[in-house]
């Protein structure tokens, strides 16, 4: 049996009008998002390419003359025992910042939590040390803790930590995570006041103590807040420069180089861009592994 | 938008960009002259007034066809290293030493200043080793624009209660740093805190003074491998000196300069050990003001070996200028730079900034009798560090002279200092990381020293 199927002038006529509108519509789109997109390209995808092409050669960082070298920078920074020593650091860094800071700040977050009354001024005053830069924190440290005169330590007479081979990688990540355990006391307290109020009073009802409503309520609620901040904090463990570049220069003798101030010695010391980019290289594919990771897990949430 | 208000729009975008490109790049006219730009480290407001009132309102003064800008900022090597690599930043480069000048020179991206130095003279009066430091296949492109020597700052009130005299040798001075120790104080001070090649001074002093400034010379002459005897001997040498606790005892990185010559000034230490650079700091601490200028004393770091000479100098400079080679003015960038390789520049900015203008020159026709303050004692210094050089008894400074990569393998001597490396290893590293530079022509010519 054949069937045959016409089409009406009028309906070939709004066909060819919702055609022409989706053309118009995608064609808006793409004007919209071009300037992001532009921007993605110069900022990230560009500098990303450089990069990593940059890495299998011998560039001085000045000019444009360089060769291709192959793997030799990769060859020679594992070969480094510093690079073994920065990759251990930022481990190190990695579980102190994974830990301490988010006890801490899911602790004050709970205690804030029950405290209706001067609740935002605690907040303004652990986002304080956050909202100030790098530098002033750590000159602040510098001159008023770690001073081995006129400092806290010079007036118990004990060496600060920041000159000692032991503990330099410590008396860093100290003020790097004063200054970021405020800002995860906001929006772990954040977080939880989302939690809806019913599932909160029926716990109690029920006879939960304290610990028993932060256990079984609260922190099922935040989960996603805990993973993301916690995947961000492997990011930036990969990335920490500034604090230890400011307290110890990756000193003495490298006990607190991460592959961040190793990297730079590299780029702005030895001339070396090659070995640069290749240690950025190293640094990013820990940063990638902690993204993919975050991204698995959050569509395995979604999935359930 | 309006029409007109799209056209007041346009005029104020091209505006900004028009006075921002006038900062980029050197080379703008103001009022008939050409504008010249010169970045600076960020110095503390009274010395940048000196500079100021010498340089600026000296060259602007003396022709009529330049006017020079002079930028102050604690991030210059940084910018100035961005800039150069993107074909931009002042016409005059101010840089770390002739070895940062290198890397620029082979890269085309400094001025060939041989024409200039013709021109002017500068062969003929500037000490032969920094003017051969800033040369490259033969063409000069950079000149320091002061040297220095690490030598010994002392207290001599520290010196009257410890019931010692200035020390004349390098055992003597071994012997107050001990009593001054069990006095209760620091042997020396001195830190690295915010600025990790200061190390570079002490391995400098060691090298120079141990394995001699010939053996310097001949390992950067690739004849003698770095890893040879004597110098690992030097290198072990500054190992004992700081495990002894005389660089700073264990406070060593966690203090600064500016922090070393303070406790100096508060007596807590006998003796400051570094460049004659930190006479700048010490005018901070040391003053008529505070009627201790007296106090302070500088003498040259006693000679370790006993085969070399006394006074033994351990070489280097302050900082290097060049001509930026996308200068539309380098005539007159040459003309500042021959206005700062003057006798009469250097007298009238060591008057009130000592400790970083000690021209080149082979006669610094300065009289510390001229002189008042810390001028006086760092005037008399660099005379004698100059005598010094043109006798051929000095080392090198590893900064100044050395390859990059080569200086910043020297950076991590501290490693062998705290036992985390050993010499042995240190100088193996050394050696390869040399050897690679080398091979790129980017060790710097150098007169060989008589010792």
């Amino acid at each position: 049996m054949v069937t045959t199927v016409s089409v009406s002038p009028a309906h070939r006529i709004a066909s060819g009008r919702r055609a022409s509108y989706l053309r118009r519509k995608s064609a808006l789109n793409c004007v919209l998002v071009a300037p992001a997109l532009l921007l993605s390209i110069i900022v990230v995808v560009i500098p990303g390419a450089l990069t990593l092409l940059l890495a299998f050669t011998n560039w001085s960082g000045i000019g444009f003359n360089f060769q291709f070298v192959g793997i030799d920078n990769f060859e020679k920074i594992l070969a480094d025992p510093v690079f073994a020593t920065s990759l251990r650091n930022n481990i190190t860094w990695l579980v102190l910042f994974l830990t301490l800071p988010a006890i801490i700040g899911l602790l004050t977050a709970a205690l804030l939590l029950g405290r209706k009354k001067m609740r935002t001024f605690y907040q303004v005053i652990y986002l304080m040390p956050y909202v100030l830069a790098p530098v002033v924190n750590a000159l602040i440290w510098q001159t008023v803790i770690y001073n081995p005169h006129g400092g806290v330590f010079g007036l118990f007479g004990i060496q600060p930590p920041s000159g000692s081979a032991a503990t330099s990688l410590y008396a860093a990540a100290a003020v790097d995570m004063w200054h970021y355990w405020g800002f995860l006391t906001v929006v772990y307290l954040g977080a939880m006041r989302q939690t809806p109020g019913d599932q909160v009073e029926a716990a109690i009802v029920d006879g939960a103590n304290g610990w028993q409503v932060f256990r079984n309520i609260y922190l099922p609620s935040i989960r996603p807040t805990l993973l993301l901040m916690g995947v961000m904090a492997v990011i930036f463990s990969f990335l920490a420069f500034d604090y230890i570049y400011l307290l110890t220069q990756g000193g003495p003798a490298h006990s607190s180089e991460v592959m961040g101030t190793y990297a730079y010695a590299f780029a702005f010391s030895s001339f070396e861009f090659g070995k640069a980019a290749a240690v950025g290289i190293i640094m990013s594919f820990f940063g990638l592994i902690a993204s993919v990771l975050y991204t698995w897990i959050s569509r395995r949430d979604v999935t359930k | 938008m309006t029409r007109k208000r799209s056209i007041t729009a346009a005029i104020s975008i091209a505006a900004a960009v028009a006075i921002t490109m006038a900062g980029c790049v050197g080379g703008s006219s103001s009022g008939g002259r050409q504008t010249l730009q010169l970045w600076f480290w960020g110095a503390p407001p009274q010395q940048q007034e000196t500079m100021q009132k010498v340089l600026v309102d000296g060259f602007n003064a003396s022709q009529s066809r330049y006017t020079l800008q002079v930028t102050f900022n604690n991030a210059v090597d940084k910018n100035v290293q961005v800039a150069l690599s993107a074909g931009k930043g002042p016409d005059i480069v101010y840089g770390s030493g002739p070895a940062f000048s290198a890397q620029y020179a082979v890269q085309d991206k400094l001025a060939d200043m041989t024409a200039y130095a013709k021109k002017y003279g500068w062969e003929d009066r500037i000490l032969t080793p920094m003017y051969q430091s800033g040369t490259v296949d033969g063409k000069l492109y950079s000149l320091p624009n002061s040297i220095e020597d690490i030598g010994v700052f002392y207290n001599t009130r520290v010196l009257e209660k410890l019931g010692v005299a200035v020390p004349q040798t390098y055992s003597e001075f071994i012997t107050v740093m001990d009593k001054a120790a069990a006095a209760g104080l620091y042997p020396s001070v001195t830190g690295n805190q915010g600025w990790k090649p200061v190390n570079q001074n002490y391995i400098s002093l060691f090298l120079s003074h141990v394995a001699g400034g010939k053996t310097m010379y001949d390992a950067l002459q690739g004849k003698i491998p770095w890893t040879d005897p004597r110098i690992e001997k030097a290198v072990r040498a500054s190992a004992d000196f700081y495990q002894k606790g005389y660089l700073g005892g264990k406070d060593y990185s966690t203090l600064n300069f500016d922090q070393s010559m303070q406790l100096l000034s508060q007596q807590k230490s006998p003796f400051f050990i570094g460049p004659s650079l930190a006479f700048q700091f010490a005018s901070n601490y040391f003053n008529d003001k505070a009627g201790n200028t007296a106090d302070l004393g500088y003498m040259t770091f006693p000679t370790v070996s006993p085969t070399l000479p006394t006074p033994y100098y351990t070489l280097g400079t302050t900082a290097s200028l060049s001509i930026n080679a996308a200068s539309k003015d380098k005539d007159g960038a040459a003309e500042v730079i021959d206005y700062m390789m003057t006798s009469s520049f250097a007298q009238e900015m060591n008057k009130t900034w000592p400790g970083y203008w000690a021209v080149p020159l082979k006669n610094f026709d300065l009289k510390s009798a001229d002189y008042t303050g810390l001028s006086k004692p760092f005037v008399d210094s660099i005379k004698s560090t100059i005598k010094g050089v043109n006798d051929g008894n000095y080392g090198f400074f590893v900064g100044t002279f050395f390859p990059p990569a080569t200086a910043t393998a020297f950076t991590d001597i501290d490693s062998v200092w705290l036992g985390t490396v050993t010499a042995s290893t240190f100088l193996q590293n050394i050696e390869k990381t040399f050897k690679e530079e080398q091979a790129k022509g980017l060790v710097p010519p150098l007169p060989e020293p008589a010792n």
